[in-house]
């Protein structure tokens, strides 16, 4: 079985084939090996990469609340996307800023103000909107300059993860 | 007494845990999307005070008034926030005949008032900051509080009258950004507090924050504590704090712990409260104190005073408010065994600048073993909500020294797991290991200035090298590829509560 495995914007192509006693051929970019993998909990895998080195990790790989999968190892933790299961909303960087953005409440909250109206010029990173969510303000930016094209919220909206809030051209 | 706790979360934990060993029924209240929470598991009876929203439950006197008469209930803890500073919420106690464990609604409404509680410190010989004396209503001009602004200078800060938590508070670095810093602060506060009034103080460049827990019982005897550093801030919100502070020689100790106790007694106060200074170093290298602000509270980060003095003080606050006369030793109280530290866990993502991650909690493992105290108030299977503050749980380590106790937090956090949410514990396996925590070279800016150098070059805490990167890769797809082979959902498909187990818990709750 072939997995496409997305960390952080890099994708990799893993073939997974049981080999018994809790051992599985695993390729990963081409380079095969050999990993012993044991479930120690609903959502936590033990793995030895070397079994003669004797050490074993404890990952843990765990739904989020993004549609993302998050990994956990030694106290950190990391999206992951499985066979483009991709997380909505996603991370600032890499944008690409051409043609329409929207500006995307990226949690559940309470818009406190609407700073722009359709038609407004702003420059980059210009504030927009302020959305209260857990009990602080966050000011959400335009992603590019441009022209406001749509407002489509106003103030006192209740909004959820992943609405709109302003679209700029 | 049967003590009813008006909060929710960790804090309603530790309160009834306090009651448990002393014997003491508890009353829990809950709103709608707390039923499950365990602070409602933990105590004797639970009553439902309404929708989820805090101003229709939690910050609403009456109900939480009504539940307690309803539930038999004769003491109210208040925990902290919410309604814990609220004047009329404690006088609403009072006047039903209900036990208000804190300080009387007097107390609480005079230091509630930052420019009066300045006031009380001035009158009581202790150095205060230099800013404005009177607070700003909603009618004051730009122009009259911009004249106040050029009088204490710049760099200075926008604080509402009715603030705490670091809500409503604004930096203003030039006078092009007062008029923005106040209508932000008004706003916040008065969305938080209902009171939009503003005060400006001048903005010490690398202060300290230095604070001083203190009990004080009905016959005047006040007792302050050794101090708390509480420096590690984000945002002027703690997020670190550790006592005893490195910082602070026993001489100043002692002056600060002098000048906290006799703002207390000028004020009658009573109960457990904290006052909170800044500590600047001068040129000349010279500290000097100036007093804050009185929580007249419980605060987040009492166990760490706790873990260094063998203190109980949430057993404390009950006992003062059955009258009981404070016999601790003074010298104890001020004289720390070992170190101890708190990491404040919020479900927010230090890598998107603090950004709440809200959601459903897999799985929870908090840490344990020597030394490691577990204050949480969440559970597997739990919903971080969105209606109220993020912090889910607070890990304190305690050893006999400060680097002991610095190796023991950072061995506790590798163990820590809350799995579905993003948390701050990566940022504080960081922390632990960066020299200028471990040098103790740091004030409250520090944390901003390091966190704002860090999003500049796009620095995550939760970076890989390439071997871990494999290893992530490969148990992605083995994952992947064990729940396929088991015929069952993928990973993300989502693994809530079955309905049984719903039903289950559900039926274990009591009316």
């Amino acid at each position: 079985m072939t997995f496409e495995i997305d960390l952080d914007g890099t994708r990799r192509a893993v073939s997974i084939e049981p080999a018994g006693q809790g051992r599985f051929r695993v390729v990963v970019l081409g380079e095969p090996r050999t990993v012993r993998a044991e479930r120690t909990s609903e959502f936590g895998l033990s793995l030895t990469l070397d079994e003669a080195s004797g050490r074993s990790r404890e990952v843990t790989v765990t739904p989020g609340s993004n549609g993302e999968l998050l990994v956990g190892l030694g106290g950190r933790t990391v999206s992951v996307s499985v066979d483009g299961r991709r997380r909505r909303g996603g991370g600032d960087g890499g944008r690409d800023t051409a043609g329409e953005q929207a500006v995307v409440a990226p949690m559940p909250g309470r818009v406190v103000r609407v700073l722009v109206s359709r038609g407004d010029e702003v420059a980059a990173r210009q504030s927009v909107v302020v959305v209260e969510a857990m009990k602080m303000e966050n000011e959400l930016r335009s992603p590019k300059a441009g022209r406001i094209k749509e407002v489509a919220v106003g103030s006192g909206t209740l909004v959820e993860a992943g609405r709109v809030l302003v679209v700029v051209e | 007494m049967k003590i009813l706790i008006a909060n929710r979360g960790e804090i309603a934990v530790r309160v009834i845990r306090a009651c448990r060993e002393m014997g003491v029924p508890t009353v829990a209240v809950y709103s709608d999307c707390d039923r499950l929470s365990p602070h409602v598991a933990a105590a004797d009876q639970a009553i439902a005070i309404g929708a989820s929203e805090a101003v229709r439950s939690y910050l609403d006197i009456g109900k939480i008034v009504d539940a307690a008469r309803r539930a038999g209930a004769d003491a109210v803890h208040p925990g902290y926030g919410f309604l814990a500073e609220n004047a009329a919420f404690a006088s609403a106690c009072r006047d039903a005949g209900l036990t208000f464990i804190g300080p009387s609604p007097e107390a609480i409404a005079l230091m509630g008032s930052k420019t009066e509680a300045r006031a009380a410190a001035i009158r009581a010989g202790v150095p205060v900051v230099p800013g404005t004396e009177r607070p700003f209503d909603a009618s004051a001009s730009d122009g009259e509080i911009a004249r106040a602004a050029e009088a204490i200078g710049y760099p200075l800060l926008v604080k509402a009258v009715a603030g705490g938590g670091g809500k409503g508070m604004r930096v203003v670095d030039a006078r092009g950004d007062l008029a923005s810093a106040i209508a932000r602060a008004r706003s916040e506060a008065g969305a938080a507090f209902g009171d939009a009034a503003v005060y400006l103080e001048r903005r010490l460049t690398r202060p300290r924050h230095i604070e001083i827990q203190l009990l004080g019982d009905r016959d005047g005897t006040v007792v302050p504590f050794v101090e708390r550093e509480c420096s590690i801030q984000r945002r002027h919100q703690k997020v670190v704090e550790e006592s005893p502070s490195i910082a602070i020689s026993r001489d100043l100790r002692e002056r600060i712990a002098a000048a906290a106790k006799s703002v207390a007694q000028s004020v009658g106060y009573t109960n457990a409260g904290t006052i909170e200074f800044l500590v600047d170093r001068d040129d000349r290298g010279v500290d000097a104190f100036y007093f804050l602000e009185m929580n007249t509270r419980l605060q987040v980060e009492h166990p760490v005073t706790e873990m260094v003095t063998g203190v109980d003080l949430v057993q404390w606050q009950i006992r003062i408010a059955q009258g009981e006369r404070l016999d601790l030793d003074p010298r104890g109280a001020l004289t720390p065994r070992g170190h101890a530290i708190e990491c404040r866990i919020y479900a927010e993502d230090p890598d998107r600048g603090f950004m709440p991650s809200p959601g459903v909690i897999r799985a929870f493992h908090p840490a344990s073993g020597p030394g490691i105290r577990d204050d949480s108030g969440v559970t597997a299977g739990y919903t971080v909500p969105v209606y109220y503050d993020s912090m889910i749980a607070k890990l304190i380590a305690w050893a006999g020294t400060r680097e002991a106790a610095i190796a023991r937090m950072s061995r506790a956090l590798a163990e820590y797991q809350v799995l579905g949410i993003r948390t701050t514990i990566p940022l504080f396996a960081w922390l632990m290991h960066q020299d200028d925590y471990r040098a103790a070279r740091y004030d409250t800016t520090w944390l901003d200035r390091v966190m704002a150098e860090r999003a500049r070059r796009q620095a995550s805490f939760n970076e890989l090298d390439a071997d871990e990167e494999t290893l992530v890769t490969i148990a992605s797809a083995i994952d992947a590829y064990l729940r396929a082979r088991k015929g069952s959902a993928p990973a993300d498909a989502g693994f809530g509560m079955g309905a049984w187990q719903r039903t289950a818990r559900s039926e274990a709750l009591r009316e």
